[in-house]
């Protein structure tokens, strides 16, 4: 009996090392072909007779690779790059294996990709001219065929795509191809090189660019050119889609650990002058400590966010370059407009929230107070509008006002994830519990809270949405026939800005339109913007030429270099 | 033996079916879908519609669970909502890590606390026996997230012994040495907490027995102490120890969601939270099904432990 007993714990304790073999077994490969190389560096240092000892590390030490790895938080869910399901996780490792037509840098301006120049004389037709060197990372060349199989396959209905082209002639209204449609006649196709697309409308050349030219990214026709539309989504080319073009390509996907990519020596444009990006995946509150000991250069944004916690502590790191970001898409409370139907009632909790103490306190002064929800640095933010203020007795004198039913309790619910919003949204009801309301608070996860906000089971709600350059994507949601609507405002006037200002392409009488439109979204508040983070951007000093962005991290990606020491 | 194993695996059948129509009840009941979670309004509803249509979320209830079970039937869990990968190939990927984790907390905890609950036994109401107890609170009490933190800080920052976290360093060749480093830091959190919950149901068990009359008639016969104690009162306490480290097994591997997100262990745990927060149904069943099975398993390991500590017990 003892004998079984041993014999189980002995058999216990031996699958626990066959597992324990299995686990590293992919890295022991590689570890012995590392092992040959210097064993036969070793036996010819042996010949040479002199100095035996350095010579093996030396040769280790230039073989050594050139390796930047990027923190983030979240893993990517996909790696589908026509469908990135609109996760920033997905769409930061997509980025660095893909080229779209254009670029964008901090600045707002458009850079040529792919595509040596989008051109328009009307804002109707648009001019692309490809890049005439630009190949596939396995060498076959990219041509405007790849475009058309690219377009044709996203917009067919049976497949799933992240891409928003119903602006384009021949999409339907959700910007998908009729059922049993092979042609997009809004497509053109003028050569190998050049091709042209219609708009249904004539719309602003940077809505063009920024939701065709730099969002849409291409898949290869020579690979998948037989698979069904309806099977294209569970092909094996998306779980390792190594077949892609950008300056670095697929290596291997660890979902939860890490992205590795390397360096794409097909590149059409300079290669890439580091070997490897790792991006790896780790809880916000030990980037810190991987920026310290090196295990990370940098964070990411917006997914790898340092906690503004940890301020002061990243700025005393030596080794790491801490700089802020511009004004990220901000934080924004959401009035149901039907509960809340006075103005004089949104008004009011605009003048309760004393906003100035959230960034000041939580965020140590890295965040912009605005009342839109257009970021500062928007080249159509309005800077002429007047901010609320913090004014707990205006508040009150609003509501008295009013004639707001003291008994009646708001509804706020909060989305559980983000530590520093869910703080903000305390002060926020303390703040509105001083000026006589009452405030039932309800934190949830967030596919919950959406369900609620769609059944308009709130009064209140806080979440950040996407980041924008096109305005007229942050003003789609104040439409009173937009589905998603689920603040429920509606203004005519406001409706009839949005639809001139989407198609109005004279940028001049564009900003007259947006900053109505503005003005009025300012009186009327449908919604307000609690701050706009200034976000940590740490990067190491040995790196050279990379920073995290809010906006186009990789748009040099190939000229990042590291310091050797 | 083996007919009641057989039986045993028999009526695991309709139960793991009751479990999985239970979980697949619960889980479409919880708010919240996988499409509603693109919110935004950018996005036109038509859109959203077909996403569902395709995902089959539209289907009644029944026909759902259906399409799952004979999906299951003939050997498929289906595709992840997200990721669009096979499920079996994800979880495939996930449970070595969680296992490989689980079991050395397991081990190590075994190895330290039966000696120190025995022992915190024999000598019980010494100062030794309160040390103990007061060891195994503070491991008990002292919360996975704050430990494995405090660990990161000692043994990462200050004197660059362990990795973070991870299981293998990246851009370097890994291997075994490499997999083992990144297991100590993680395991020892998992074993704190093992360690300090056993030592005192070990104690509280061997105490129970320390006082039986068969102890004193072994003594009496002139046997040796430490034959006393290890062979005659070990073995009649192991029962309900058992049946406690039993327990525990479907604890560790049904993923130490905490302890893996702090130290990025690519597990189970992390998987499930991540399956439940993307609402991932076709993830989230087929983790239950893994997590029904490994219950059933290690309660059916324990049983036959039980019959090897006490041959007085037999099953037919």
């Amino acid at each position: 009996m003892k004998l079984s007993i041993r014999l189980f714990s002995f058999t216990l304790i031996a699958a626990l090392l066959v597992l324990l073999a299995a686990c590293g077994s992919d890295n022991d490969k590689t570890e012995s072909k590392d092992q040959t190389i210097t064993s036969t560096d070793t036996s010819k240092t042996v010949d040479k007779a002199s100095t035996q000892a350095d010579a093996p590390k030396e040769t280790t030490a230039q073989v050594k690779d050139k390796i930047v790895t990027i923190g983030i938080v979240n893993s990517p869910p996909t790696l589908n790059q026509i469908n990135d399901q609109g996760d920033s996780a997905s769409k930061t490792v997509l980025a660095l294996i893909n080229d779209a037509l254009l670029d964008i840098n901090t600045s707002f301006e458009f850079l040529p990709k792919l595509a040596d120049s989008v051109e328009t004389s009307d804002n109707h037709t648009y001019v692309v001219k490809l890049n005439s060197n630009a190949k596939w990372n396995d060498g076959q060349p990219f041509t405007t065929a790849d475009v058309k199989f690219t377009l044709l396959t996203a917009l067919n209905p049976k497949v799933e795509s992240s891409f928003r082209l119903n602006f384009i002639e021949g999409t339907n209204d959700a910007g998908k191809l009729e059922e049993g449609q092979s042609e997009l006649t809004g497509l053109k196709i003028v050569d190998e090189h050049t091709f042209e697309v219609k708009t249904k409308t004539a719309i602003d050349p940077n809505i063009f660019k920024e939701t065709f030219a730099t969002k849409v990214y291409f898949i290869p026709e020579h690979i998948l050119k037989d698979v069904a539309p309806d099977q294209l989504a569970t092909n094996a080319y998306f779980q390792k889609p190594e077949v892609t073009i950008g300056a670095f390509k697929f290596a291997d996907f660890k979902k939860d650990q890490y992205t590795e990519v390397v360096r794409n020596d097909n590149y059409y444009r300079p290669v890439a002058k580091l070997d490897k990006i790792y991006v790896k995946v780790l809880p916000a509150t030990n980037l810190i400590a991987q920026l310290q000991t090196g295990d990370i250069q940098m964070n990411s944004l917006p997914v790898g966010l340092i906690p503004i916690t940890d301020y002061e502590k990243v700025k005393a790191l030596t080794n790491v370059t801490v700089d802020s970001s511009g004004p990220s898409e901000p934080a924004e409370l959401f009035f149901n407009n039907k509960t809340i139907n006075n103005v004089k009632v949104r008004q009011a909790i605009a003048y309760a929230i004393n906003r100035q103490l959230i960034v000041d306190q939580l965020f140590k002064g890295q965040a912009d107070v605005i009342d839109g929800s257009v970021p500062s640095d928007n080249p159509y933010y309005n800077k002429d509008i007047k901010l609320f203020t913090y004014d707990p007795d205006k508040a009150k004198a609003l509501l008295k006002e009013a004639g707001w039913d003291r008994s009646q309790t708001l509804r706020f619910l909060v989305p559980a994830g983000n530590k520093i919003r869910e703080q903000a949204s305390d002060i926020i009801v303390q703040n509105l519990k001083d000026v006589g309301f009452k405030v039932d608070i309800q934190k949830f996860d967030f596919s919950t809270l959406i369900q609620k906000v769609d059944k308009a089971e709130y009064d209140l709600t806080i979440f950040n949405r996407d980041y924008y350059i096109e305005p007229s994507n942050y003003f789609s949601l104040f439409k009173s026939d937009n589905a998603n609507n689920f603040i429920f405002y509606n203004n005519p006037k406001a409706d009839e800005l949005i639809a001139q200002g989407s198609t109005e392409a004279d940028p001049s009488k564009r900003h007259d339109i947006y900053n109505e439109l503005q003005q009025i979204l300012h009186d009327d508040l449908p919604t307000l913007s609690i701050y706009s983070e200034k976000r940590l951007q740490a990067v190491s000093n040995l790196v050279v030429g990379g920073k995290p962005l809010n906006l186009g991290t990789f748009n040099n990606v190939n000229e990042w270099d590291l310091k050797t020491n | 033996m083996l007919p009641y194993l057989i039986r045993r695996l028999v009526i695991s059948v309709p139960v793991l079916l009751g479990i999985s129509i239970i979980s697949f009840v619960i889980m479409k009941l919880a708010p919240g879908n996988p499409v509603d979670m693109l919110i935004d309004p950018n996005t036109p509803p038509e859109l959203l519609q077909a996403k569902k249509e395709m995902l089959g979320l539209n289907s009644p209830f029944a026909v759902q669970y259906w399409r799952w079970l004979s999906g299951l039937l003939h050997g498929q869990l289906g595709y992840s909502f997200s990721s669009y990968a096979p499920v079996a190939h994800i979880i495939g990927e996930r449970i070595g890590p969680t296992i490989l984790l689980a079991f050395t907390a397991l081990l190590t905890g075994l190895l330290i606390s039966i000696p120190l609950g025995i022992a915190s036994a024999i000598r019980h109401n010494t100062a030794f026996d309160h040390t103990m107890t007061g060891f195994a609170f503070v491991g008990l009490s002292i919360p996975p997230f704050f430990l494995g933190l405090g660990l990161i800080y000692l043994f990462t920052l200050k004197v660059h012994w362990l990795p973070t976290g991870g299981m293998s360093t990246l851009g370097e060749a890994g291997g075994f040495g490499d997999t083992i480093r990144h297991l100590i830091l993680p395991a020892a959190v998992l074993a704190v907490g093992i360690v300090g919950k056993k030592i005192r149901y070990i104690r509280a068990s061997m105490l129970d027995v320390l006082g039986q009359e068969y102890l004193r008639t072994a003594r009496a016969k002139g046997v040796r102490e430490s034959f006393v104690i290890y062979k005659h009162a070990f073995r009649n306490a192991l029962l309900p120890i058992l049946t406690v480290f039993g327990t525990e097994i479907p604890v560790l591997l049904g993923g130490s969601i905490l302890v893996e997100q702090i130290f990025q262990w690519p597990g189970i745990g992390q998987l499930t939270m991540q399956s439940i927060l993307s609402r991932d149904y076709p993830t989230l069943m087929a983790l239950n099904l893994v997590a029904a099975i490994v219950v059933m398993i290690s309660n059916l390991l324990t049983d036959i432990l039980y019959s090897i500590a006490d041959p007085r017990i037999q099953y037919r």
